[in-house]
């Protein structure tokens, strides 16, 4: 899907990081300096200074920003890969989560809802939202799907593009409801900004009055799953890392809980499909042209690399173990897949080296 | 397809109801009332529309869905349907095996009554013009030790709809909303109902209006669809609301219902459950007739034929009517065009009958040719015009067509119904995919999934059937006739072609 992802994607992404670079003097030491973003700085002001978005992209995307919804719109290709992402969430779960009464065994008796659920880039909210229908409007309810979500927290740093998920969440009455009672919630905030408690999460507002004069200890991870569809493959390695990207990720993690993504892999066959075939012209191709950049593009072994290093960096101190005993202990599963024109997205396992793939990985309990 | 604005209203009113809804919307319906919201609405409590209410109750994934059923016919009624055991209703349809198979899925199967339906094994269809003639049974496919296979399975329409709505009840009535007795006074697009409550702009409100006594007492209810299925037949309201048009013409045909008794068969079918459909071409008539059979020796009629024909066969006497239809299976098209001049009189209703033990004694009979009618079961006579109809398309953002609501064919292969409930099948594993994957039941990229997967079927059969009342409607000899028996010869001599063409008319 990566390959039909418009540009507002990296847009979102690179406001991101650019937020991060203009709210923290240290990049390195966003987490720990909390304090140094006054609580009065609203997301607003914080997206708009964000001075390394050109004006060009932002016209860019606020032009697709109408079509984010339109099913027949350039966002199409990544509506119809959405399903997949809910299915490869379900196969993750099945190995087991983070909530000590949810066990994959206990199929003979359905599973409550429980999980937290961050979702990092939400965009305009395609994962978000069809996650956030999921959420029974009675908790104690049996789970309608085994994506076990319980609440969903989304962010992104554009703001035009949280309004926009916002309007459109409200056309749900469902989903309006899980708004109105703050089961769902999106957040024009960056990643930092949640590990660093500043926002409302699901345990924060219980924390912060037993605790409000200390708003710089480290809160404890919030969340179930984090997810990261279609964010990677759209980081310039010139200028950030993905794996502090990453590391933050793990960090808001719950132990034994997944972070789980997808992204496009860097090979001759994706450049083929993606940047040949994909962006060619009308009726071939099927993103706008310049959707992609195929050298940013990260290839499984890189996530897997990444990944081991962030466990090790997440996990701080190392008390009870070794970082390599981590690294060689972690739960790594990665599937291919592939969109075939008039039947829709397959997953294919051992297709990671075409292009798409999902990826996910479970943080030690 | 329908304008989605608030700004834009474009309501459907029933014409009936328009004068009774302007002066009522002001007292009931005012824009800041919300709605009740249900997930899946259906108009139209027929097989298709009830099928996919059983359907959805019965999948644990869909049964917590909010339902309604919109339907201005006493659905108790139907539920206590019964009728005395040797007597049949004159709606009947035929259900292929994967119909069979759909409904068993969804355990609605087990509460027909067994009693009232009857598999047949074997089909015999052959040209009245050239004689030329094509028998579908599975002997070739299934060896003669094996159970025989059922080509389809007669069923009347009151048995499949009372066997659904007991399926349904059966499921509790936790949120499901029956409106029996009730009409769709009108459908419009709802309002945002800013700052506190969700955006209903793009979501079909309908007031529902009792019918009947209760119309004076009760007031009209206002329901948000986030699904609105339209299963509310060839006049679809629903599809008038969508802006959705339909392409089609009328065939100037009118079939002939009835249910008969046949007399007991020369030689006794073997092996003794075999049962045998029959349907004879007659072009110089307008259609095909087709006698297909029911329990206890029992079988309906449908005959295909022109409106003046239709006439004249209901006004006949029942000696002439029963007279008349023996003779469509046995005389040649000459005998068979005197014979629908016939004078006739209640006084003497014996012609016919004459008429045709005379002239059956000069013409040679087929060999396998079903045996006679005996008596008419009284009322059962009657007839209804042949159309084909297709919409231009099956979805529009929170709708979706089903059945004849969607499409109408031609009766002569019996595949209306079985088109209809497979429609449903198909809409109702789409939810299911939608719900377990946190899709909106009623958005466009939900409702793809169904119209891409009934759109060209739907089309080729009833496109299929177009194409054979054609062919068959072009009277004597000539190349179209000849056309006709090599083509059929054809098929009935390749045992691949054909069993194609049977798996074909089964379903899939």
């Amino acid at each position: 899907m990566a390959s039909l992802r418009p540009r507002t994607l990296p847009l979102s992404v690179r406001t991101l990081r650019s937020t991060l670079r203009s709210t923290r003097p240290s990049a390195n030491h966003f987490f720990s300096t909390p304090a140094s973003t006054p609580s009065t700085q609203t997301p607003q002001i914080r997206a708009h200074s964000t001075s390394s978005v050109s004006a060009d992209e932002l016209s860019h995307f606020s032009a697709l920003a109408s079509s984010w919804w339109d099913p027949m719109g350039h966002s199409r290709i990544l509506h119809l890969m959405n399903p997949l992402r809910h299915e490869f969430i379900a196969s993750c779960l099945a190995e087991g989560t983070s909530s000590p009464n949810q066990s994959p065994s206990s199929t003979s008796t359905p599973s409550t809802a429980t999980l937290n659920y961050l979702d990092v880039g939400c965009g305009g909210g395609i994962f978000a939202e069809s996650l956030a229908r999921t959420i029974p409007l009675d908790p104690t309810a049996p789970a309608p799907t085994p994506t076990l979500a319980a609440s969903m927290t989304a962010i992104d740093p554009s703001t035009d593009l949280i309004q926009m998920a916002r309007e459109h969440a409200r056309m749900d009455p469902t989903v309006h409801e899980h708004l109105r009672t703050g089961r769902f919630k999106y957040l024009n905030t960056t990643l930092e900004d949640v590990l660093a408690g500043n926002v409302d999460t699901p345990t924060s507002a219980a924390a912060s009055t037993q605790n409000p004069s200390s708003p710089s200890t480290q809160p404890a991870p919030q969340y179930d799953v984090v997810t990261l569809f279609e964010v990677l493959e759209h980081i310039d390695p010139k200028t950030s890392t993905p794996l502090s990207f990453l590391t933050n990720c793990l960090r808001a993690l719950k132990p034994g809980g997944w972070l789980i993504g997808s992204t496009i892999s860097r090979t001759l066959p994706s450049f083929i499909l993606n940047q040949v075939i994909a962006e060619a012209p009308w009726p071939i191709g099927v993103v706008p042209r310049g959707t992609h950049e195929w050298s940013k593009f990260v290839n499984p072994d890189e996530v897997k690399g990444w990944l081991q290093e962030g466990l090790m960096r997440a996990a701080d101190t190392g008390v009870s173990r070794g970082g390599s005993a981590i690294a060689e202990g972690m739960r790594w599963k990665c599937v291919g897949a592939i969109y075939i024109p008039g039947i829709g997205w397959k997953m294919v396992p051992g297709s990671e080296d075409w292009g798409n793939y999902f990826w996910a990985v479970r943080k030690e309990i | 397809m329908r304008p989605i604005s608030g700004a834009v209203l474009r309501p459907y009113v029933c014409p009936t109801c328009r004068h009774g809804i302007s002066a009522g919307r002001r007292r009931f319906g005012s824009k800041s009332d919300s709605p009740d919201l249900y997930d899946v609405v259906c108009v139209g409590g027929g097989p298709a529309g009830l099928g996919l209410l059983a359907a959805l109750r019965a999948s644990p994934i869909t049964s917590k869905l909010k339902v309604a059923l919109i339907e201005s016919q006493d659905l108790r009624k139907a539920k206590a349907w019964d009728l005395e055991p040797n007597q049949f209703s004159n709606r009947v349809s035929s259900l292929t095996p994967s119909t069979v198979s759909f409904l068993r899925s969804i355990g609605a199967y087990d509460y027909l009554d067994a009693n009232r339906v009857q598999d047949y094994q074997d089909m015999q269809v052959w040209d009245g013009q050239t004689g030329s003639r094509i028998s579908f049974d599975w002997s070739m496919e299934t060896s003669p030790f094996e159970d025989m296979r059922t080509v389809a399975t007669m069923t009347e329409n009151a048995n499949l709809v009372r066997a659904l709505l007991r399926r349904i009840a059966d499921s509790g009535d936790e949120n499901l909303s029956l409106f029996s007795n009730a009409t769709v006074a009108s459908i419009e697009n709802g309002s945002d109902l800013k700052p506190e409550g969700p955006d209903l702009s793009a979501w079909p409100v309908l007031t529902v209006k009792p019918t009947g006594p209760a119309a004076e007492t009760e007031t009209p209810k206002r329901i948000a669809a986030r699904l609105l299925v339209g299963a509310d037949g060839i006049n679809s309201p629903v599809r008038s609301f969508a802006d959705i048009p339909t392409q089609g013409w009328d065939y100037g045909r009118h079939g002939v219902v009835a249910t008969l008794a046949l007399a007991e068969p020369a030689t006794p079918p073997f092996p003794a459950s075999k049962r045998t459909a029959y349907q004879r071409f007659l072009p110089a008539l307008g259609g095909p007739i087709a006698l297909l059979p029911l329990p206890d020796n029992h079988a309906t009629l449908v005959w295909s034929t022109t409106p003046e024909n239709a006439a004249y066969l209901k006004s006949l006497p029942t000696p002439a009517f029963l007279a008349m239809v023996n003779a469509a299976f046995r005389l040649d098209m000459t005998d068979l065009t005197y014979m629908m001049g016939m004078q006739s009189s209640s006084s003497d209703s014996t012609s016919h009958q004459a008429e045709l033990t005379w002239r059956a004694q000069h013409t040679p009979l087929p060999s396998q040719i079903p045996p006679p009618a005996t008596a008419v079961q009284t009322g059962t006579v009657a007839s209804f015009p042949l159309r084909f109809r297709h919409a231009a398309q099956y979805i529009s953002p929170r709708i979706a067509l089903v059945g004849d609501a969607a499409h109408v064919i031609h009766p002569l292969a019996g595949q209306g119904l079985n088109l209809g409930l497979a429609d449903v099948a198909s809409l109702s594993k789409t939810i299911q995919y939608a719900v377990s994957h946190g899709m909106d039941v009623g958005d466009l990229l939900t409702l793809e999934r169904y119209s891409s997967e009934r759109y060209l079927p739907n089309a080729k059969i009833g496109g299929a059937c177009d194409l054979l009342h054609k062919m068959y409607n072009v009277p004597g000899e000539g190349p179209v006739a000849w056309a006709r028996s090599l083509g059929l010869g054809f098929v009935d001599r390749l045992p691949f072609v054909k069993s194609f063409l049977m798996k074909n008319a089964e379903g899939y």
